[in-house]
């Protein structure tokens, strides 16, 4: 998958499985903080969530506790995190 | 005064109170490789499971749960020198009327996961009698059940209640147990929790990253989160005077008790740890102590990151400088976190460190955490103790504190205070298939045609998307209806009792189907919150700001009827000042196919199962003292609240004043049958199921049909009733301005 496309894939994960109604996947900007004010305004029980779809739609493994915070930093550097461990694995989950 | 004069537990660390409270000083702990059910792929392989328990036979409403609180509740009975006759079937506790509070959230989940993959199978792969076999264990499901199950073994009781506020749903049961007291509805009550281990509770904990593989570690820098145990809890509590009137002993006094809402997020506590300061000031002011005369807290200390400095920070609130004095521990490193059982095991052990002058230590606790600056106590030791708090917090940010004293010397200052507010209805609102109606409009519901099976999407279309998020559609429908019925009350002291026989039962299929099918690392940490029955209420407390109490209370075809019975004693016995009763029922497949198995309801030609449909209703109630202070409209007084368990002649002593209506949610024979032999024979008579339908929550449409009938002028009195399995409930509305 491309950048581009696994960028706005990974909008429209967030925008369905946490509920994010209103929102536009298409919309959101890449670099925008995905916690605290100014971005999604997600939390750490959004955060346990993301871990567990990024595992189970990508089969990466998000790491616990503070090694977390940089992969949860925006939309790019999800993608970033999936496209470096994804290992070949269906994207598509 | 309230005496505790009994004493029951059941935890991994004993079969008794006594038991439990030996291992609990030597510093033991219970945990152990779960026997119960696989735990392969879990971070924690290790609970409190409690093994002085032979295995539990299958068949009815019996579960773990069930057979956990009928040990403890019976412990506690006995303790208390309670006897029951039961060749008196009329009086069988002589001249005393005894009540049962008992609180949970797993009930029979453990016995429904057991029947799971015959559950997930779809109908037509399964041998049909194997189904059926299995969609009857379900009759263990219920929140209520257990409670059922305690009545039928212990009872009859004169009054019976089933809660859920999640962690704090032993503390809840114990305060409305004592507001049972205080409102003359009881002599003596028997109040606790019970909670079994299931994989569903193992399986959310782990998805929210909350279980320490190694034992939980409470206030430990080095912790990393909760050991989930299992068991019961259970005190007698009654007047001092009374109590030793009849030769019982004084183990301690329940001296000061509260319950508030943080209204922050379902699952993480909010850190400044406010709202548990809130309630420990209400319970020593209730008291009438101060926190100097505190000598004992027993926390909730659970072991996770979040909580315990959330707990530090709001003993620092209440304690201030006076913190360092006061011995600070939890139970949870030795017997586990028993859930909605801890609040009620947990008192049990409070009670016996007063009576038994021992501070018991943190098991597990090795290094303590900077961030939980406390009097920590590391081994057992003998202290006289004044008085001694109990804190429970639970999911939805539902926390509630008890403060235990010492046996008064003498009965001169142990009177036991006696409260009776009036309670007055300022809004109704209801949701049905046909759509919201609020205020008098709502008198109309009656009349209006029947309109599908359930809530259109449209009718939740109001609701703010960011905040509505995390609501599940239950929530959702609560939350609607609370708010158009509150019309903009919000103050602190504002609580929700919500009414819901079910829960998420389709919600909690799918959370296993998926902890089943792909293991536990991709069981949902998001959707394990809406699993606990208590969710509703919490979801409507975040949503709508409501700070005061919060709970579900259950009780199968009358749960309406059930929350705003619940709603009127807690606002008459000044536990708040102002609340909305929900009554919410969702249409689920699982519950339909289950009723149409076990009941045999007819489904092609007959009415019941057609009649099935969803609905929801709020009253928002208030002491007439707070609504004229807040000048709120005043729709009708709820004069009078009848609750019986047992067939007599439940509306002998209510009486129609210058016309009166009943007001019925679902009509049945015993409802019929009790109107015929009442005064009430000849009034008007409105069903509300002709539009709304048959579901557990039209009791709770009735009352404010009701309400909005006498606030249009149409009648001056309305009786309300609903009846099921020989228990009900009658409520009297009248005008106030007449």
């Amino acid at each position: 998958m491309q950048r581009t496309d696994l960028k706005l894939h990974l909008k429209k994960l967030l925008v369905s499985e946490l509920n994010l109604a209103g929102r536009d996947p298409a919309a959101l900007d890449d670099d925008a903080p995905l916690f605290g004010d100014g971005g999604l305004g997600l939390d750490s029980l959004d955060a346990l969530q993301v871990a567990m779809l990024m595992e189970e739609r990508f089969g990466v493994r998000v790491p616990e506790g503070d090694e977390a915070r940089p992969i949860f930093r925006s939309v790019r550097s999800l993608a970033e995190f999936v496209e470096q461990n994804a290992e070949g694995r269906n994207s598509e989950g | 005064m309230i005496a505790v004069t009994g004493l029951g537990a059941i935890t991994a660390l004993g079969g008794s109170a006594t038991e439990t409270w030996e291992h609990l000083l030597r510093g033991d702990r219970g945990f152990r490789e779960v026997s119960l059910f696989s735990t392969k792929g879990y971070r924690s392989q290790i609970a409190g499971e409690v093994v002085s328990m032979d295995r539990v036979g299958a068949g009815g409403d019996v579960s773990r749960t069930s057979e956990l609180g009928l040990l403890a509740a019976r412990e506690a009975l006995a303790s208390a020198g309670l006897v029951r006759d039961v060749a008196r079937t009329d009086a069988p506790w002589g001249i005393l009327r005894v009540g049962l509070v008992m609180g949970g959230s797993t009930a029979g989940m453990l016995e429904t996961e057991s029947i799971l993959s015959v559950l997930l199978r779809p109908e037509g792969t399964v041998d049909p009698a194997a189904r059926e076999q299995a969609l009857g264990r379900m009759l263990s499901h219920p929140l209520s059940a257990p409670t059922d199950r305690l009545a039928r073994e212990l009872g009859p009781f004169a009054r019976v209640r089933s809660l859920s506020s999640a962690c704090s749903s032993g503390s809840n049961a114990i305060i409305v147990g004592a507001a049972w007291l205080e409102s003359d509805l009881v002599d003596a009550v028997v109040c606790g929790a019970a909670d079994a281990l299931c994989q569903v509770t193992l399986g959310g904990f782990n998805a929210l990253g909350a279980l320490d593989p190694n034992g939980a570690r409470p206030f430990d820098r080095n912790r990393k989160g909760l050991t989930l145990g299992e068991g019961a809890g259970f005190v007698v509590l009654e007047d001092v005077e009374a109590a030793r009137a009849r030769g019982a002993h004084v183990i301690c006094t329940l001296r000061g008790w509260a319950s508030r809402s943080e209204a922050h997020h379902i699952t993480n506590p909010e850190a400044s740890g406010e709202a548990p300061a809130r309630a420990m000031g209400a319970a020593l002011a209730r008291a009438g102590l101060a926190a100097a005369d505190v000598d004992y807290v027993n926390a909730h200390g659970t072991g996770t990151p979040l909580n315990d400095p959330m707990e530090t920070a709001a003993l620092a609130r209440v304690f201030g400088e006076d913190l360092s004095r006061v011995p600070v521990s939890s139970c949870k490193g030795q017997i586990g976190h028993t859930l909605a059982a801890a609040g009620a095991i947990e008192a049990t052990i409070t009670a016996m460190s007063i009576d038994r002058g021992r501070i018991p230590p943190t098991g597990g606790l090795v290094d303590p955490d900077p961030a939980c600056k406390l009097h920590h106590v590391h081994t057992a030791y003998k202290r006289e103790i004044r008085a001694a708090l109990s804190s429970s917090f639970g999911f939805g940010g539902m926390d509630s504190v008890l403060l235990f004293g010492g046996a008064p010397a003498d009965n001169g200052h142990a009177k036991l205070r006696r409260t009776n507010r009036r309670v007055v209805v300022t809004g109704v609102a209801t949701l049905t298939p046909a759509g919201l109606l609020d205020g008098v409009d709502v008198s109309k519901l009656p009349s209006l045609p029947s309109c599908g099976e359930a809530i259109g999407a449209d009718a939740l279309l109001g609701l703010d998307v960011n905040r509505a998020r995390r609501l599940d559609r239950t929530s959702r429908i609560a939350t609607v209806v609370a708010e158009k019925a509150l019309a903009g009350i919000v103050a602190s002291d504002v609580g929700i009792i919500l009414g819901s026989a079910f829960g998420a039962i389709d919600a909690t299929s799918a959370f296993m189907r998926r902890l089943a099918e792909k293991g536990p690392r991709f069981a949902s940490p998001a959707d394990f919150p809406s699993l606990v029955p208590s969710s509703p209420a919490g979801h409507v407390s975040i949503y709508l700001g409501l700070k005061g109490p919060a709970m579900v209370v259950a009780d199968l075809a009358t749960s309406g009827e059930c929350a705003v019975t619940q709603g009127f004693e807690l606002v008459r016995a000044g536990e708040m000042d102002c609340a909305v009763a929900v009554a919410v029922e969702e249409r689920s497949a699982i519950v339909e196919e289950v009723l149409s198995v076990l009941f045999r309801a007819p489904t092609s030609s007959g009415a019941t199962a057609m009649a099935r449909r969803e609905g929801a209703a709020a009253v928002a109630l208030s002491s007439e003292e707070a609504a004229r202070a807040r000048g709120l409209p005043i729709l009708a007084e709820i004069a009078d609240v009848i609750a019986w368990t047992s067939d007599t002649d439940p509306l002998a002593n209510l009486a129609p004043e210058h016309g009166g209506v009943v007001v019925l949610g679902a009509p049945n024979a015993a409802v019929d049958e009790y109107v015929a032999r009442s005064s009430w024979a000849d009034c008007p008579r409105i069903a509300c199921s002709d539009h709304a339908g048959t579901h557990e929550a039209v009791g709770g449409i009735a009352v404010a049909v009701a309400a909005a009938i006498i606030a249009r002028g149409d009648a001056a009195s309305a009786l309300c009733v609903g009846s099921a399995r020989g228990s009900g409930y009658a409520l009297l509305l009248r005008d106030l301005s007449r």
